[in-house]
């Protein structure tokens, strides 16, 4: 039996290295498409320390306002900032509706008057309470700092500049009360007091990974990390083609029949093929995540993380069952397609599909929730799932098994569909 | 008296619902060392009837054996006995000549000297042996078909079963087929041939079975009779008909 199942895998192997088209779909275009793919999603992927809003910065006031707003623009390493003084309104709004620049910020003529005089409205309050006037300080609307916004400009980027803009803001404003403050107390005491620097808060905030490290401020789900696995689940699944498509092309040559009369049964030549396509799996997980280690880091990507060396058994074991439900789901489909042409449209809409809904092109939490449910049935999000947790979260064996289970029944109810479709065919 | 090598008994194949079986009460039985001719218009049933005796097809009614295990229930144990060379050219066409024939050698069980020994020399037998390192894909029709027979004959079975084995090949072709079938029947090879070469089973067979509508209309006993071979295709007209069968 198991020189019949060796005959059968290195037949399909044969039958594959003699398809050259074949290998371009199941290793050169994977790493096309990793490629193209990473580089991309790289600017979706990074975090906003990579200066990619670009402001322009309009600053009427020129005054101590303007320019703390300015450096504290600065100082969050977000934005790239153009000058833009000289620039009138209408140019500016020319500017920014052209896209040349994202975001322009403009600050009032009088904004360090509006904030001097709401501060000493503030003091009056405080000292002077029975002479002071208790309204609050009227800002007119030309006190205002503005923002001007290109339309096609994301809501998280505009929310990302306005956060900014407001908590510079405050913290001009809080300063400016603090010093006011400071000089009446002084003044009515005499005492000298020390200066307190606001810009440190009393409470920090600290970001980790739940796993993993923390790559010089970066999220570890940076463009190499997401498609470097999503391509390689994908093409994995993508032999489902190949195979299939030798699968029809056997049973329409008369090969089949051949066979039918030859000692073995369905499942030796099933088992066959799975060990020759998992072969298959485990040469493209080596060929791509070599991209990610070697040739992502050329053109300017984040390199690939793959985990301590005790994480090697972990990956394998992900490989090897995204690639047994990969290789299962292509045998189904060339159990029950009549002709390569079937078996061609069929088995690779449904791949494209299932890595669509399953997150391979764009990861699942940015979709709708309602997408993301459908997404979670996909056996490609199962397989992402699997390879996150080990890349990624750094899991261990027990979260592993959480993801490969449901791929292995999903294989499990695939050969068993195949198994039945081949025995009604050689029974009819 | 011998036992035969194929018995059939009341042989019945219906596809599906189709109302008229494609075979139909079919007896038959095939003597060891025999070259017998199964002949008929298209439809006849022939090919059904290959399929069931040689396990591919499911029978609906009746019994087939071969050397007295049944179809069926002993598919595993017949397969080991019988050779077929099916109507198509069942070969990987991107595989070469000595690929095809490794990989059934060894599903047959075939030791590697053993399998290499009766490869080349079916190889070289059939005109083959010096392009049998090229993919099968380039070759000409008729060396796919000498392929096709040596594909079934590696393993030396007793039994084999020939299903149009010389379609649209050319002559010399068609001559080197029947040379090399006649050599193995003569080796004590039971042959089952079926085609619609009258002249070729005329050349080859020792008996010949007419079917028709999946039944066993006639038969011509002694094909080494003189009278017989001229009567051969008055006879299957006479016994099918001269309406045509597209």
């Amino acid at each position: 039996m198991l020189q019949r199942i060796r005959a059968h895998a290195h037949k399909e192997l044969l039958l594959l290295l003699r398809d050259r088209t074949g290998l371009l779909l199941v290793f050169a275009m994977p790493l096309l498409l990793v490629t193209v793919m990473a580089v991309v999603q790289d600017a979706p992927f990074r975090d906003f320390s990579d200066r990619q809003v670009r402001v322009l910065f309009q600053d009427l006031d020129d005054g101590p306002v303007g320019a703390a707003i300015r450096q504290g623009l600065e100082a969050t390493g977000s934005f790239t900032i153009t000058d833009g003084r000289s620039l009138s309104e209408a140019e500016l709004r020319d500017r920014v509706r052209s896209g040349r620049h994202q975001v322009g910020v403009v600050v009032p003529a009088n904004a360090s008057e509006v904030v001097a005089a709401g501060s000493a409205h503030a003091m009056a309050l405080l000292f002077d309470p029975l002479t002071g006037d208790s309204t609050a300080a009227n800002v007119p609307d030309s006190a205002r700092v503005r923002m001007v916004v290109d339309p096609t400009v994301k809501h998280m980027f505009r929310d990302l500049v306005r956060g900014s803009l407001q908590r510079i803001l405050a913290g001009i404003g809080s300063e400016r009360l603090l010093a006011d403050m400071r000089a009446r107390i002084e003044a009515l005491t005499g005492d000298t007091l020390p200066a307190l620097d606001l810009r440190r808060p009393l409470v920090g905030v600290a970001q980790e990974l739940a796993a993993g490290e923390l790559h010089g401020g970066r999220v570890a789900a940076d463009s190499t990390a997401h498609n470097v696995p999503a391509w390689t689940i994908f093409a994995m699944f993508f032999t489902v083609v190949l195979l299939a498509g030798n699968m029809v092309k056997e049973r329409t040559s008369g090969c089949m029949v051949r066979l039918l009369t030859m000692p073995g049964g369905a499942a030796e030549r099933i088992v066959g093929r799975i060990a020759a396509y998992l072969l298959v799996c485990l040469a493209q997980l080596v060929l791509l995540l070599g991209a990610g280690l070697a040739l992502l880091p050329l053109l300017g990507l984040q390199a690939l993380d793959p985990g301590p060396p005790a994480m090697l058994p972990l990956l394998l074991a992900a490989a090897l069952t995204v690639g047994l439900a990969a290789t299962a789901f292509g045998t189904f489909i060339g159990s029950v397609c009549r002709t390569q042409q079937q078996s061609a449209i069929l088995g690779s809409t449904t791949v494209v599909l299932l890595s669509a809904i399953g997150g391979i092109w764009v990861p699942l939490y940015i979709m709708p929730q309602a997408m993301q449910a459908v997404g979670r049935l996909s056996p490609l999000h199962w397989s992402m799932e699997a390879f996150n947790t080990v890349l990624l979260r750094r899991g261990d064996l027990a979260e592993l098994a959480v993801h490969l289970v449901p791929l292995l029944l999903f294989a499990g109810v695939c050969l068993l569909l195949s198994v039945v479709a081949e025995r009604v065919v050689s029974s009819r | 008296m011998t036992a035969p090598d194929i018995r059939v008994e009341g042989l019945v194949k219906r596809y599906g619902r189709s109302g008229s079986p494609a075979v139909d009460g079919m007896d038959l039985e095939v003597r060891p060392g025999e070259f017998l001719g199964l002949l008929g218009p298209n439809g006849a049933g022939k090919t059904t009837l290959i399929g069931i005796l040689t396990g591919v097809l499911a029978p609906t009614a009746g019994t087939a054996l071969v050397r007295g295990l049944d179809v069926v229930k002993d598919r595993e144990r017949v397969h080991r006995l019988i050779g077929l060379v099916p109507q198509d050219i069942a070969l990987y066409d991107t595989l070469t000549a000595r690929e095809n024939l490794r990989y059934f050698g060894r599903l047959h069980g075939l030791r590697h000297e053993v399998l290499n020994e009766r490869a080349e020399a079916l190889l070289e037998r059939t005109g083959l042996r010096e392009r049998a390192d090229e993919q099968v894909r380039g070759w000409s029709g008729g060396m796919q078909r000498r392929l096709n027979i040596v594909a079934a004959l590696l393993h030396a079975p007793p039994i084999i079963f020939l299903d149009e084995p010389t379609v649209g090949i050319d002559v010399q072709s068609r001559a080197a087929i029947r040379e090399l079938l006649r050599e193995i029947n003569a080796a004590g090879t039971t042959v089952l041939y079926t085609g619609h070469h009258l002249e070729e089973a005329e050349l080859l067979c020792t008996r010949v079975v007419v079917m028709d509508h999946g039944r066993r209309v006639g038969e011509v006993a002694d094909m080494q009779r003189g009278e017989d071979r001229e009567r051969l295709e008055d006879l299957f007209l006479r016994l099918t008909g001269h309406a045509l069968r597209d």
